[in-house]
């Protein structure tokens, strides 16, 4: 059993409060990822965890433990860090098996279990290397195993990722998950690229500036984000934010951005109805934005507009398009003629798919 | 191309310069010391001599030149042993917790003129009736020591990546184990500055031990210094005297001016 929850966690560095009233629970076996821009405090909260920083206030549980007091050693957990801190006198072998060997495990069972996790790695020839002769993946591979020998219940990851090309980036985010799933322990991960938190996670925790903005499963997050920054963090490219005027017109509730008009979905009404009149953020998501096809009908979710760059993808394009004052980014399945530059095109919006941002207080509508 | 050759050509000049004002009394210091009396102050200075080992035989012959040598090693040695006990973990620590004060104070410690501390100290170790002991001598040479230790180990620790104990901690280590497995064998180099520079100093240190010794512990410096006065003349056995003590100095600078000139200049940059 090792569940997480940090409940009402506080930490202040001087005038700085790197983590505000962060409250979280984190099931047992569970990947969990915490997500946010540079310096939102994610590093302090995972340290916080690993007992390497003292908590301004609030409590700590590993398990059904406190562990507000209790000294890193203590509390069953591996951690990897963003620069691997690889011990540089020792070799790869001592370097992994250094855990074991403070605990008094027996030589053979040390080697036994470094050649296992050299296996599941691909270490093996490497074992007897310092870390100085290996290059950054392998480097990585190394801190990684250093944690898993250890066997712990609990795993916490810094941005394990982030010096790696982005070849080997993808490799490894299919690796650590593949390791989660064999090693049936809880991880705590920390990253501040959206892709991997989506990818990876069974529930992610979005941060900002200190505090937690929102948590859930990776596709729950994306498609019904609680907030602005949520919205706008989650997904790329990132949503379109267009400044919208709410009016009633012909019945139902339209959209009016100035430079076009959509038809709010029915399924709106109820949640929007009140704000009939008022300014509104509409947030669509590049991916929902495509070319009219040529039989559909009008329902009110189509406009024209001017394609400024197209960037080819292969099987997909990004179009950034203009439509009156408004910048808008699509992100569609490459037509069969090519777009070029300077052409109109009819764009259609799945309407179902948008979002109404309230701007006074950031939370969405609908 | 031409300036290019100038500017280097003015360049070794320079350094010429500087290496000879530096080097020129040591230099003539040697030589002087295989001299005889004669040709040490004869005049043109004799660039050409037949070197004789007189003032060296006269030197270790007459004074018990090797006693005073022990007593240098010994109280050199214990100070910067005792030091190093001391000053590695107070460095760590005012690496890692950030405590600048105490660093300056101990600097402040060594800025210190030492005639300041011997006052006191002579009263005290009268008292205790240690005066002329090693323990009181090898005290007085920590205070030469412990600031020189610290202070080039706190800039040498908080360039090594606080990840490294923290990361020996998560795996299972006390704070103290992993400055003992993981800080210290990662810090050869700085210790090794901080140990030639700190024995170096102590080795050179005249003051103390003129003060603090009476025939039992008396050190290097003193022994020449009395040479001095009462063979006033002979400054040939001076000169030998001179060069003994220097030597051990000069060889250990030699020897460790790879780590030396590393340590002090990591210092320098992160400073
Ligand atoms: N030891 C410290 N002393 C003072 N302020 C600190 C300290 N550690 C972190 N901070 C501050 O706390 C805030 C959060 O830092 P933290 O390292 O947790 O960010 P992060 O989310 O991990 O960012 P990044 O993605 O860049 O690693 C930052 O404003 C940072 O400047
Ligand atoms: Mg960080």
């Amino acid at each position: 059993m090792a569940g997480v929850v940090l409940r009402k966690v506080v930490k202040q560095f001087g005038a700085v409060k790197a983590v505000d009233d962060l409250s979280i629970e984190i099931q047992d076996k569970e990947f969990a990822v915490l997500v946010g821009s540079s310096g939102c405090g994610k590093t302090t909260a995972l340290r916080m965890i690993a007992g390497l920083e003292a908590v301004t206030s609030g409590e700590i549980y590993i398990g059904d433990t406190l562990v507000n007091d209790m000294a890193p050693k203590d509390r069953d957990i591996a951690m990897v860090f963003q620069n691997y801190a690889l011990y540089p006198h020792m070799n790869i072998r001592e370097n992994m098996g250094f855990g074991l060997r403070i605990r008094k495990i027996p030589k053979a069972e040390i080697d036994a279990r470094v050649e296992e996790a050299a296996d599941i790695l691909g270490l093996g020839d490497l074992l007897d290397r310092k870390p100085k002769e290996l290059s950054g993946g392998q480097r990585q591979r190394v801190a990684v195993g250093r944690a898993i020998v250890r066997k712990p219940k609990l795993f916490l990851f810094d941005e394990p990722l982030s010096n790696l090309d982005a070849k080997l980036r993808v490799a490894m985010r299919a690796e650590i998950s593949k390791l989660h799933r064999r090693l049936g322990a809880t991880i705590i991960y920390v990253t501040h690229d959206q892709v991997e938190a989506m990818t990876m996670a069974n529930r992610i925790f979005i941060m900002s500036k200190g505090i937690l903005e929102q948590s859930g499963a990776p596709m729950d997050v994306y498609s019904k984000p609680a907030n602005l920054f949520v919205a706008g963090f989650i997904g790329s490219p990132a949503m379109n934010f267009i400044d919208a005027t709410l009016v009633a017109a012909d019945g139902g509730l339209v959209i009016d951005t100035g430079s076009f008009r959509v038809r709010a979905p029915d399924s709106f009404a109820s949640r929007l109805g009140a704000h009939a009149g008022r300014k509104v953020v509409f947030g669509v998501r590049p991916e929902d934005i495509a070319a009219r096809a040529a039989a559909s009908v009008d329902e009110g979710n189509t406009f024209a507009a001017q394609a400024d760059v197209v960037e080819t993808l292969g099987s997909e394009i990004f179009v950034h398009l203009t439509c009156g004052a408004h910048a808008i980014v699509s992100r569609m399945e490459a037509p069969e003629s090519p777009l070029r530059v300077g052409d109109t095109i009819e764009v259609q919006l799945k309407m179902a798919k948008t979002h109404v941002f309230d701007p006074e207080t950031s939370l969405t509508l609908v | 191309m031409n300036r290019k050759i100038v500017s280097s050509a003015l360049f070794y000049l320079a350094v010429a310069a500087i290496v000879l004002v530096v080097l020129f009394p040591f230099l003539w210091m040697l030589a002087s010391s295989f001299k005889t009396q004669v040709d040490i102050i004869s005049w043109p200075p004799k660039i050409f001599f037949s070197p004789t080992l007189q003032n060296y035989r006269k030197v270790f012959g007459e004074q018990d030149f090797l006693k005073y040598f022990l007593n240098s090693t010994i109280v050199g040695a214990s100070a910067v042993g005792l030091s190093l006990v001391l000053g590695l973990p107070a460095a760590y620590s005012i690496a890692r917790f950030r405590q600048r004060k105490l660093a300056v104070f101990i600097l402040l410690a060594r800025l210190m003129p030492g005639i300041s501390f011997l006052m006191p100290w002579y009263i005290v170790f009268s008292r205790l009736d240690l005066m002329d002991s090693y323990t009181a001598l090898i005290l007085s040479h920590i205070l030469i020591a412990l600031p020189i230790v610290v202070w080039i180990m706190s800039t040498y620790f908080s360039t090594i990546p606080p990840e490294m104990e923290e990361s020996a901690m998560v795996d299972g280590a006390t704070r103290q184990y992993a400055f003992w497995a993981i800080i210290l064998p990662l810090s050869g180099p700085g210790i090794i500055t901080a140990t030639t520079l700190s024995f170096i100093f102590s080795w050179n240190n005249f003051m103390f031990s003129q003060v603090l010794s009476m025939e039992k512990t008396k050190t290097l410096p003193i022994a020449v210094y009395n040479f001095l006065s009462y063979a006033e003349v002979d400054w040939g056995g001076v000169m030998a005297a001179a060069v003994a003590i220097m030597a051990p100095a000069i060889v250990l600078t030699m020897i460790f001016q790879k780590y030396v000139v590393k340590g002090l200049t990591m210092g320098a940059v992160k400073g």
